[in-house]
């Protein structure tokens, strides 16, 4: 009997040849959409195409199975989703920082779920169509970056439990977004030219600021103006109020200066931000909280390639853990350390594992 | 698709269509097409298909036939009854288990100022005469109780409302769209004013119902335009689903007392098996429950997971309240019985009729069974 693989199936392009390739590869597909957020609760009037827990594309997904005569159910994790991660999302941005819901999503939600549903429905696999590989090394298992570098997706799964990597397939590692195309265009599949997905799949209009005040109105209301600070903290201007700045930000400050000004600090408590010149906004130290190591005993100081943002550059550095605390120094300083974001951990392309930036004071 | 013989235990949402009623349905595609409003031979060979099937049905539920409006289903019917019916200042009573083509319709109507009380259900699943007796007040226009719940299938004491409203110029509705061709309906003997009906859940054609008016009710029509169905209803009739579903409910009550024995007698033999598989179940809304409607609670067992599995086997049975999206949440109207959610989510929907057979229920108990032994908690 041919073993069994979870197909998660949003209702794109990249889920549809995923499909394609796990029937290729001889397996028997099980089609499962992951209802993870209702759009007409917060901003439902701005759907596009690319909404993927829009009825339109979990249609495309149910299209998608039929022709590949593979099963397809929709299964309900709204609940889990708005509890886990937009919750958080919108508490993360309450507190100054900010989130990463992607990460979040994959850590808390996506694997652990479709691990449990794959159980629940006999399948020893899950697949995904994320742009990353699973390199099997005697009995250890591993994440290593997807080939195709614009399309890279290893940083937003740093969080996924370890123990799941040997039941986990990712069939479009070896290929390029173009050829994931090609490959839809050549099976005449109905989702061929889907549109990219957007940034944040539970914010329709792609405007977080306007859901975070929609969504926790009760809370944002009591935001007022805050003040803006040089960097001595002397107030040399105002603002919108903490909420709607995030740091390394330039535009829409509202000061007039010979260089420009960027957001270095946001306190939340005060309802402040600090705003400086570029150069001021370089450091070489953060502490790391939350970490997952997708390696076994990982022995410090250990030297690695890091990541601190979605799609930003790769730099040396090296981690070390004092006192449970784990202490990131870079060999370069890197610009706008993020708190709440994900910094993420590689050996050349094989993913390590990660973290969320926490601020450190450096002298 | 390939021809894969799939077990169907889910005739509560919908029925396959008679053979007797697709031959009759193509037969009127294929050689009546003409308009019925027109006034060439066609269109009146059109209009007299439909007429006949109005008499016919009339004289089946024992009304007049100028009582019967034909509509595209049960909730078109239903929100007919509603809009039609209720004005501003208005008191409407209802339960909170009805179709989502009453309950959902509440907010409207109390945006246009009409009083709504909501009953609940009893812990059996019972809309009581009492509970509606206790809700009525001085402005109460409309109540509207269904007669069969389609989750539980319970049975409603229509007949007992009835009487008890009568002559309290309270104008009476029920949705029957569950309880239509699985037991007797006498609307001479039935103290009702409006009533819903679906074809398709007594193996009939999808897209036509009827709602039966009591003459002398005034009523909005929801759609208008030409003067089909007496202004009631406008847009070209449906000939072949309207003679189509004469036809399926004729079958269905010349057939109610063996289809109903029949039915029962498989019910027994599902149970029997379940308990012989040593299987931890509870059948929900037991004390007035129609044939053909199992609402089983399997204890420490996933329901939507139990109906998954069983679907990959080509077995079909129900979990909760589908949404266009094709995912379930946990079964509402079981939270309105007070039934733990916990429970609920171990609860699924398995209804039988009549193309089932002994060897199709022993498939599904010997199923439930494998699937059980592996995801039980």
């Amino acid at each position: 009997m041919k073993e069994k693989v979870l197909v998660a199936m949003s209702g794109g392009v990249d889920s549809s040849v995923t499909l394609l390739k796990i029937i290729e590869m001889g397996y028997e597909a099980i089609g499962v959409t992951m209802k993870l957020w209702e759009y007409s609760a917060v901003g439902g009037n701005n759907l596009q195409d690319n909404n993927c827990c829009a009825v339109s594309s979990i249609n495309n997904a149910k299209l998608i199975c039929e022709k590949m005569g593979v099963p397809h159910y929709t299964i309900d994790f709204t609940e889990s989703f708005k509890d886990k991660v937009v919750d958080n999302f919108v508490n993360e941005y309450l507190k100054g920082r900010t989130p990463n819901p992607c990460v979040r999503c994959n850590s808390f939600i996506i694997w652990d779920t479709f691990i449990e549903q794959a159980d629940l429905l006999g399948a020893k696999y899950i697949a995904t169509g994320h742009y990353a590989k699973i390199k099997k090394n005697k009995n250890d298992y591993a994440i290593e970056k997807g080939v195709d570098s614009k399309k890279d997706q290893a940083y937003v799964l740093w969080g996924i439990p370890k123990e799941t990597l040997q039941r986990t397939i990712l069939p479009l590692g070896d290929l390029t977004k173009e050829e994931v195309r090609n490959i839809a265009r050549e099976h005449k599949l109905e989702t061929a030219e889907t549109p990219e997905s957007m940034e944040i799949c539970f914010i329709a209009d792609n405007n977080y600021k306007r859901f975070i005040n929609e969504y926790a109105k009760d809370k944002t209301n009591k935001i007022q103006d805050g003040k803006t600070l040089n960097e001595k903290g002397e107030v040399i201007g105002s603002n919108d109020g903490y909420i709607n700045y995030t740091i390394g930000q330039r535009k829409g400050i509202g000061l007039t200066n010979p260089d420009p000004l960027y957001v270095k600090k946001i306190d939340a408590n005060t309802n402040t931000i600090t705003v400086s010149e570029k150069k001021s906004l370089f450091k070489s130290k953060c502490r790391v909280s939350k970490i997952n190591w997708l390696i076994d005993n990982p022995t410090f100081p250990l030297n690695l390639d890091c990541q601190i943002r979605y799609n930003g550059y790769i730099s040396r550095a090296s981690i070390n853990s004092i006192n449970q605390d784990y202490i990131v120094s870079f060999k370069e300083p890197q610009l706008a350390i993020t708190p709440g974001q994900s910094i993420v951990f590689y050996d050349n392309n094989q993913l390590l594992g990660g973290g969320i930036i926490e601020l450190i004071n450096e002298a | 698709m390939q021809n894969i013989k799939t077990f169907y235990f889910d005739s509560a949402a919908t029925t396959p269509i008679d053979l007797e009623v697709i031959k009759l349905m193509n037969d009127i595609n294929l050689n009546h097409f003409g308009n019925p409003s027109s006034i060439h031979q066609q269109g009146q060979k059109s209009h007299n298909i439909i007429e006949k099937s109005r008499k016919s049905i009339a004289q089946l539920l024992e009304c007049s036939d100028s009582e019967i409006l034909f509509t595209s289903g049960g909730s078109e019917s239903n929100n007919i009854v509603l809009k039609g019916v209720l004005k501003a200042g208005d008191h409407f009573i209802t339960s909170s288990y009805e179709h989502p083509s009453i309950i959902k319709l509440v907010k409207e109507l109390q945006s246009k100022n009409i009083e709504v009380s909501i009953i609940k259900p009893n812990i059996d699943g019972i809309i009581e005469t009492h509970m509606v007796l206790s809700e009525i007040k001085e402005n109460t226009k409309l109540v509207s109780i269904m007669y069969v719940n389609n989750e539980l299938g319970t049975l409603n004491p229509i007949p007992e409302i009835g009487e008890a409203l009568k002559n309290k110029n309270i104008f009476f509705h029920s949705d029957a769209v569950q309880y239509a061709g699985k037991g007797e309906l006498n609307l001479s003997s039935l103290s009702i004013d409006m009533l819903s009906l679906g074809a398709h859940k007594f193996y009939g054609p999808k897209g036509i119902g009827i709602l039966y008016i009591k003459k002398g009710i005034d009523i909005e029509p929801l759609i208008s335009g030409g003067g089909q169905e007496n202004g009631m209803r406008a847009g070209t009739e449906n000939i072949s689903a309207i003679a189509g579903m004469d036809l399926a409910l004729n079958i269905a009550h010349s057939n109610f007392t063996s289809n109903h024995d029949y039915v029962k007698s498989l019910e027994n033999h599902f149970l029997k098996k379940l308990t012989e598989n040593n299987i931890d179940y509870r059948i929900n809304g037991e004390h007035n429950r129609i044939n053909g409607i199992l609402n089983i609670t399997f204890f420490q067992v996933d329901g939507h997971a139990l109906l998954i599995n069983l679907d990959m086997l080509n077995i079909a049975i129900s979990y909760g309240s589908a949404c266009s999206s094709g995912s379930a949440s946990v079964p509402k109207t079981l939270l309105e019985i007070n039934m733990p959610e916990e429970e609920a989510r171990c609860t699924v929907r398995i209804s039988i009729g009549k193309t089932i057979n002994i060897d199709d229920i022993d498939f599904l108990a010997d199923s439930i069974k494998n699937i059980i032994g592996r995801i039980k908690k």
